[in-house]
């Protein structure tokens, strides 16, 4: 791909990044659609049950929650302003905020890691369990993902494979990114407010 | 737009050279047309097998109570033969193997947008099929191709069902994507939108279909495995779980599935009609916009396979109206249809057989189907073989019929050769006689009661009084599904023989004017040597052809 992308002429590198996008595009909505079948689920259990969460079982604690939402979104803003060094062709300083990025990915990944050790065992037998450990572990292989994506592309400008205006394995990874933030506000409102 | 600037538009386009070798060739081949080839096969060997399936479960029920199978093989039987004939044959034949064969032909493209998507897509399919008749050995699901929640998880093999069926919906879903910015971005310099071709119009929506709906299955499957695997409550309503939920997440795909099954077909029927009528498609905006129609109704109506499931009353009506208003746009295309076929030059050569055999059986199945939407007569017919026959009627007339029909139309373009005309007439009258035979009792049996999925019956629908030629029903019945079974081989035969002894076919035997058949057969590796410019649609008989760049022995008027 990165070879190919320096070879050819600018016209078909725009077709081909068109494609790309796309493509790209269609890929979120579907994995949008992944998530919303597991909503689903859970607002159908939720629907059908007199209390919520079924008896017998808390909510996760909401103070843990709200710090590694922070630390999420913290990175999307960080990932932000990445690619805004990167636009103004400061390599520096595009550098420091993809790693900062990675870092608070991996910092919110601890702190999944470190409530997921915290929960009560006998929340693998409840239908409240069953969804919070299905999306949130759903959410997190996607953060872990992202997190992969994102070294990736690092280590990739690092070796000349973009420049300034060939650079849509940039663009996947921060749209990917953003994609992953946002389910996550969807996800904290539902197992932690709603 | 001038021809001039539609050549500007296609000057940006490279042949790349053919990969050598025998792997890079055939085995992890990027070449839509190879993929195309590798999907038939592998969904022919599943065909086979699946098909012998449903032939055992008719000689189980060729007494009402034989002991040729057990209660429980016979279970296994029917649920990997549906589970099969559904994932492993007709959706990759019609989306992997005719989208790959001719999508990217006919909108005058060099290839897909994603060619190693496409291959990789590929590669996700055998494993697939393999897991789930590997799940045999471990004790096959037994609780049809539905496979619903609290039975299928008492079956060991449901676990590698899961597995095989989640493969496969991601090879569905890859594909999917990858046809949807096919059709949106490479169409050939002046291929509008109402310039495309019928099946590229089908492919576009059940690509959408296919990306969309598949990824809920993904995740439905996904619930059910974790549930199998580490007895975590989804379904199970020992556990608190719900298996109603099972049945929401699992028809809200598979209704659209439904389509993914019928709209290539559709597609097929729109391509081989006015080639062997001559004259233009009868509503050509007509058959485009209602696959549309279709396509977005497909997702409000799964609830009408649940009418038996305890939904209250205010749920049931909404989807009894709607699906029964998914009659409307199948409807128009039923009659545009038939009035193309009304006074056209009909040359009845076997395509165009299997077009008219989909007609009737698909029309007859739309029409029980329409009446299954009814609520109080679902609720008297859903357990029995009514149903089974509804469903045959649409999938097997239907869809089986389509892709025959598409097999012998595009059998040319794909090999070089053609296939043997009097074969193909033969394997069309046997198969269309003995498919009707095998599945029109089957309404009576299913009005009088005769349950579904149940490996005994009672005896009093040996024979039944409304078929009185008939005196052992259920034996006819099987009698017929052998031969029905065994006019496949008449189409082996014909395929096998045409590799030697078929007549060569040249670049456009049949005179078709879409843009597959402007270029050899086989195509060659970048399939057109220049890109072609479209200046009209593709069906108006008798005028001049709508092409540009097009190499000139290939540009004369097709003969009649």
């Amino acid at each position: 791909m990165a070879t190919h992308a320096i070879s050819i002429g600018d016209a078909e590198y725009q077709e081909v990044r068109s494609h790309r996008l796309l493509g790209f595009l269609f890929f979120l909505i579907s994995d949008t659609i992944i998530f919303s079948s597991f909503i689903f689920s859970y607002l159908y259990d939720r629907s059908a049950s007199a209390v919520w969460p079924p008896l017998g079982i808390e909510r996760p604690g909401l103070y843990l929650a709200a710090v590694n939402s922070i630390v999420l979104f913290g990175s999307g803003v960080t990932m932000h302003l990445a690619m805004e060094a990167w636009r103004h062709a400061n390599r520096s300083r595009f550098a420091g905020f993809m790693i900062a990025t990675i870092v608070l990915g991996v910092g919110f990944l601890s702190g999944q890691a470190y409530e997921y050790t915290h929960l009560h065992d006998t929340w693998w037998g409840s239908v409240f369990g069953a969804s919070f450990f299905t999306l949130t572990g759903l959410h997190g292989f996607h953060v872990f993902i992202g997190v992969i994506f994102l070294i990736t592309v690092l280590l990739q400008t690092r070796r000349g494979v973009y420049d300034q205006s060939r650079y849509f394995g940039l663009t996947a990874a921060t749209l990917y990114w953003h994609f992953v933030d946002v389910i996550w506000v969807a996800l904290f409102f539902l197992f932690y407010v709603y | 737009m001038t021809i001039s600037e539609l050549q500007r538009e296609a000057s940006h386009a490279h042949i790349h050279p053919p990969p050598q070798g025998f792997v890079s060739r055939y085995v992890i081949s990027f070449d839509h047309k190879v993929i195309a080839v590798q999907y038939f096969i592998t969904s022919g060997l599943f065909f086979v097998l699946a098909g012998l399936l449903a032939e055992m479960i008719r000689a189980q029920l060729m007494q009402p109570h034989n002991t040729l199978l057990s209660a429980q093989t016979f279970s296994e039987a029917y649920s990997v033969h549906g589970s099969a004939m559904v994932w492993l044959v007709i959706i990759p034949v019609l989306t992997g193997g005719f989208g790959n064969l001719a999508m990217p032909l006919m909108i005058g493209a060099r290839d897909v947008a994603f060619p190693w998507l496409n291959m990789f897509s590929f590669w996700l399919f055998p494993p697939a099929g393999i897991l789930v008749f590997l799940s045999f050995l471990y004790g096959a699901p037994q609780a049809g191709w539905t496979e619903y929640p609290p039975v299928s998880l008492h079956t060991p093999g449901t676990a590698l069902w899961c597995a095989g069926i989640f493969l496969i919906g991601v090879s569905s879903t890859i594909t999917g994507i990858n046809f949807m910015v096919t059709i949106i971005k490479m169409r050939a310099p002046g291929m509008t939108w109402t310039r495309m071709p019928l099946f590229v119009w089908a492919t576009l929506v059940t690509a959408f279909l296919s990306a969309i709906a598949t990824a809920n299955l993904s995740a439905a499957l996904a619930a059910l495995f974790i549930e199998k695997i580490f007895h975590v409550p989804f379904y199970d309503p020992a556990n608190g779980g719900s298996p109603v939920l099972w049945q929401h997440v699992f028809w809200f795909y598979s209704h659209p599935a439904v389509y993914i099954m019928i709209l290539p077909a559709f597609g097929i029927v729109s391509e081989v009609l006015p080639t062997f009528v001559r004259r233009p498609i009868f509503g050509y905006r007509a058959i485009a916009y209602s696959s549309v129609a279709i396509g977005l109704v497909s997702f409000m109506v799964w609830a009408h396979h649940m009418f038996t499931s305890g939904l209250a009353q205010w749920v049931q009506l909404p989807f009894m109206i709607l699906t029964m208003a998914v009659g409307i746009p199948t409807g128009i295309k039923i009659f545009s249809w038939v009035a193309t076929l009304w006074r056209g030059r009909i040359r009845l050569s076997t395509p165009l057989l299997f077009v008219i055999g989909f007609l009737s059986c698909f029309t007859f199945g739309g029409i029980t189907g329409v009446m299954l939407a009814s609520v109080p007569a679902d609720i008297h017919e859903h357990a029995t073989y009514f149903v089974i026959a509804h469903l045959h009627y649409v999938l097997f007339g239907g869809s089986i019929f389509g892709i025959f029909a598409g097999l012998y139309y595009w059998w040319p373009k794909m090999t070089g050769r053609l296939l043997d005309e009097r074969l193909g007439k033969i394997h069309f009258w046997v198969m269309f006689l003995a498919f009707n035979a095998t599945f029109l009792p089957m309404h009576w049996l299913g009005l009088l009661g005769m349950q579904r999925r149940v490996a005994f019956y009672d005896n009093q629908f040996e024979g039944t009084n409304l078929l009185p030629m008939v005196a052992h029903t259920n034996v006819f019945v099987s009698i017929s599904a052998f031969v029905l079974g065994l006019s496949m081989l008449i189409f082996a035969y014909n395929a096998l023989r045409s590799a030697t002894r078929g007549q060569v076919a040249g670049p456009n035997p049949w005179g078709a004017r879409t843009l597959e058949w402007m270029t050899s057969s086989p195509p060659p590796y970048y399939n057109f040597a220049e890109i072609p410019l479209v200046l009209h649609g593709p069906y108006d008989y008798g005028k001049p052809l709508p092409y540009a760049n097009i190499s000139q022995d290939l540009a004369t008027e097709p003969v009649d």
